[in-house]
């Protein structure tokens, strides 16, 4: 294939791989949606990944970018073939604790930035469970979150500027150290695009002080209304936690059963809640969160102080979804957010769906956000199972998109729920992101069909574009 | 200027340039008007509290469109600590309104008569940015009226959503350029029990201080700010040596005929404090902002040079004259072409606050 070889000539042939094992071990990200594309590449700077998309776009190939693969909604999977560009080679750090903040290469290990900053007395808050995995590119792409995004933010918070290419070759800058720059914040348009509208080559990321203290609290509970009232009353006392995240009794078993963290098999529900300040502050929160966990039936409440307790405890957490692999070889996971003054109900009615559809079903989430992981594990290969595993997922995403909630609050919207978009927006408002998409990358080459579905440009007639709008659809 | 089909929102707005003044009463409203400028080609100036009308380049309007009677406060939910309210509603209000149950949005801390919608489309932060962010970080949800009378929605009423693009974000500081703000959906945080403004505190001691909710300073002060559970506050006070005085008596900004706005890296804004000195000034420690005034413009084009060069800007919010004695923003940014292609899909007649932005876009 002659882009295979232009691919070559600029990158040498160890960095373009095109055999047919090394394109399967590329072919999909942690969802179940496998492509096949035509290559893996390995750029190691923005001029290669310039040229690269120059000559993906002369082939007419797609450019897929991808991080560790760690996804879940087959953003970085090449559903529509296509050149799929591995940013892992991509990984300098350069620490400036002056600004407290640090440029990386998008192939930097989550992870690995945490442990980089901490001789300075900082670290990147953003902590998705994958944190050992996962890229800073991909967290970035995904807008990812984490257990410690509830007092301080998604990944978007913590993203202070950015270098990227967009699908002509162009290499761009936005953002910076100084905060606020003038004219437009295209950085905000780029934070969880997932890879639709330009490539990070270089992320300027805010890094935030070690906290003075920590207290972690594990909660056990009768029941999950327990738990999940619990959650909504530490919102309601005017306490915004470090992190608050539920963990229901199947989810604790498999996780017991594969890593013994100590958490209690017997309850319906854990709660684990972190609370981090000066001493006398996380003394009175943590207090104050046993109290309310308590007067709603809380049987034991363990406050963690050493560092080793507390990580045991969060060990539990990060590893939930490797437990689940030995109940069955596939999971199917929904993401969606509701208002923290309707958890109760909702999980009420997510078991109620999962119940009627005879799957088994485990939840492990952060509650404190109100952003649901209801998780089924099946067998991909009976279809009957399969259809209603599809069916359950549409239901509970009705479910919380009646009570007021979001589709997804981090995973991302890719091609596992892109077709659902419709269901949280008007034809408008998916108009509007496909004149986003269209502005950044008229031609639909980076990873094409992902996030909007089809026709979502619904003013486009026959790719003739009208200039004004004579405004018959408001 | 037969715009007779607007008459039944007409209205005058004290302080406004000349021009048809119209306050719309419903998102519809804003329809109707955004699509007739679009039509006829009529430039319009959004107006909230005109506290920042100077700001940019503003242009002589053929509309000025107050978003005064969309002010509502849609939705409260204290217990799930959003809000949502109408873009007109006064900052002073709605944040006195979110203090009764001890509530805040992180807004400006003195507003004058900004409105939300205003605040949020010129990209004004609070004194607390340091420790709490900017207002792009507050947005959970921002609906807009597109230039050319689109109603489009970005976002949702959760504090944490990934679907789609962050519209709702990019609209903060785009000066109504992706659409004219009509609702918003904010992030709360609660407000703890205690606080102290400290001042005259050993800024060795001060500098040990994790995360303090605020270190300002100014010509002839440093303050800090701090809040929390009470015994927090006591420790606070006795580590810094300070005086404490209990609650935040938030500084005024700097006054004088011209005010600026100077943006440098977080970890230069010291060096800025004192390369600044001849004018006033107010600095967010922490965050790179300072907030100057001054008499006249001397020295503007040296400190706007030195600024730009670490990465920096130095923006001309207000002056007495007519015409800005200088380019208001700056270099343009580099982005520039990206920019305006975006702005063309949301404004194609190019009608909302024209040619204010950076680089005249
Ligand atoms: C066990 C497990 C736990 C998880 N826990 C969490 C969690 O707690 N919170 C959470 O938010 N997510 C979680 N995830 C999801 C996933 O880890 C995150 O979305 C993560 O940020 C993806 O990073 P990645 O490097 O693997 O990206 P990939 O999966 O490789 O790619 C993700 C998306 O980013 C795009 N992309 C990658 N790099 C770039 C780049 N440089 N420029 C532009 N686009 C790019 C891809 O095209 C794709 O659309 C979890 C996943 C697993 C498997």
């Amino acid at each position: 294939m002659a882009a295979i070889a232009e691919l070559r000539d600029l990158l040498g042939s160890d960095r373009v791989l095109d055999d047919p094992l090394e394109r399967r071990l590329y072919s999909k990200d942690a969802s179940l949606m496998r492509g096949d594309p035509v290559c893996v590449v390995f750029p190691g700077d923005a001029e290669q990944v310039s040229a690269i998309v120059r000559i993906a776009a002369r082939h007419g190939l797609p450019v897929i970018p991808r991080g560790a693969g760690t996804g879940l909604t087959a953003g970085a999977s090449p559903m529509t073939g296509g050149i799929v560009m591995s940013m892992t080679g991509m990984n300098t750090i350069e620490i400036d604790p002056d600004n407290q903040a640090a440029w990386v290469g998008p192939g930097v290990i989550n992870l690995d930035l945490s442990k980089q900053a901490r001789p300075y007395g900082l670290h990147f808050a953003p902590d998705p469970s994958s944190q050992s995995a996962c890229t800073i590119g991909g967290n970035l792409a995904n807008n990812s979150g984490g257990p410690h995004c509830l007092a301080e933010g998604s990944t978007t918070s913590h993203v202070l500027g950015l270098e990227f290419v967009t699908a002509d070759g162009q290499i761009h800058e936005v953002g910076g150290l100084a905060p606020d720059q003038p004219g437009l914040d295209l950085r905000a348009l780029l934070v969880g695009s997932e890879g639709t509208l330009g490539i990070a080559t270089r992320i300027l990321v805010r890094l935030l002080p070690i906290a003075d203290d920590v207290r972690t609290l594990l909660l056990d509970f009768p029941s999950v209304e327990d738990a999940a009232r619990t959650v909504s009353d530490v919102i309601a006392a005017g306490m915004v936690p470090a992190a608050l995240e539920m963990m229901d009794q199947r989810m604790v078993m498999a996780v017991e059963n594969w890593l013994g963290a100590g958490l209690p098999t017997d309850a319906a529900a854990v709660l684990l809640a972190e609370v981090v300040g000066s001493t006398a502050t996380v003394e009175s929160e943590a207090s104050i969160i046993a109290e309310i966990g308590r007067s709603n039936h809380a049987r034991n409440v363990v406050i963690a102080v050493e560092s080793e307790d507390r990580e045991l405890l969060w060990k539990g957490r990060k590893s939930a979804f490797g437990a689940i692999a030995q109940l069955a070889p596939d999971y199917y996971l929904h993401d969606t957010v509701v208002p923290r003054t309707r958890l109760v109900e909702t999980m009420a009615g997510v078991y109620e769906i999962a119940d009627r559809h005879d799957l088994t079903m485990l939840n492990v989430f952060h509650a404190g956000d109100g952003n649901l992981h209801p998780l089924i594990a099946f067998d991909s290969s009976d279809e009957d199972v399969a259809r209603r595993v599809k069916l359950a997922g549409e239901e509970i995403v009705d479910l919380c998109l009646s009570v007021g909630g979001a589709l997804s609050g981090e995973h991302g919207v890719g091609v596992e729920k892109r077709d659902l978009m419709p269901s949280s927006f008007s034809a408008l408002d998916l108009d509007a992101q496909a004149r986003i998409k269209d502005v950044f990358d008229p031609d639909h080459l980076l990873n094409p069909a992902k996030v909007l579905p089809q026709g979502s440009r619904c003013f486009d007639f026959g790719g003739v574009r009208r200039e004004v709008p004579e405004g018959a659809w408001v | 200027m037969g715009v007779t089909s607007l008459s039944d929102i007409e209205t005058k707005i004290e302080g406004a340039p000349e021009g048809v003044h119209v306050a719309p009463k419903t998102v519809d409203d804003v329809v109707r008007v955004l699509r007739w400028a679009t039509e006829s080609g009529t430039p319009v100036r959004v107006w909230g509290g005109g506290t920042r009308q100077k700001l940019g380049h503003p242009p002589t309007p053929g509309i000025v469109l107050s978003t005064g009677r969309l002010s509502d406060i849609e939705v409260w939910e204290p217990d799930d600590l959003t809000v949502v309210a109408g873009a007109g509603i006064g900052v002073d209000e709605l944040e006195s309104r979110l203090g009764e149950k001890s509530q805040t949005a992180v807004l400006p801390e003195h507003p004058g008569a900004a409105t939300l919608g205003g605040v949020l489309a010129t990209g004004r932060a609070s004194l607390r940015r340091a420790r709490l962010l900017g207002p792009r970080e507050r947005v959970l949800e921002v609906t807009m009226v597109t230039g050319d009378g689109r109603v489009v929605r970005s976002g949702g009423r959760v504090v944490k959503n990934v679907s789609g693009f962050d519209l709702h974000r990019a609209a903060i500081g785009a000066f109504g350029s992706l659409g004219v703000i009509v609702q918003v959906c904010l992030k709360l945080w609660p407000v703890p029990r205690a606080s102290a403004t400290i001042s005259n505190a050993d800024p060795e001691s001060v500098s040990r201080i994790t995360r303090p909710l605020a270190l300002l300073e100014t010509n002839d002060a440093w303050q800090l700010f701090a809040w929390g559970t009470p015994t927090d506050i006591d420790e606070i006070v006795a580590k810094t040596e300070g005086e404490g005085r209990a609650g935040l008596h938030w500084p005024e900004d700097p006054r004088g005929s011209y005010r600026w706005l100077l943006r440098v890296p977080p970890g230069r804004t010291a060096e800025a404090a004192l390369r600044v000195r001849p004018w006033r000034f107010l600095a967010i420690h922490g965050s790179g902002e300072l907030r100057l005034a001054s008499e006249d413009v001397e020295g503007a084009t040296d400190l706007r040079g030195w600024a730009e060069d670490i990465g920096g800007s130095l923006v001309l919010v207000d002056h007495p004259g007519e015409d800005a004695p200088l380019d208001p923003w700056g270099s343009p940014p580099s982005t520039l072409d990206l920019q305006r292609r975006l702005i063309a899909e949301f404004d194609p007649a190019r009608i909302v606050n024209p040619g204010r932005l950076p680089g005249g876009l």
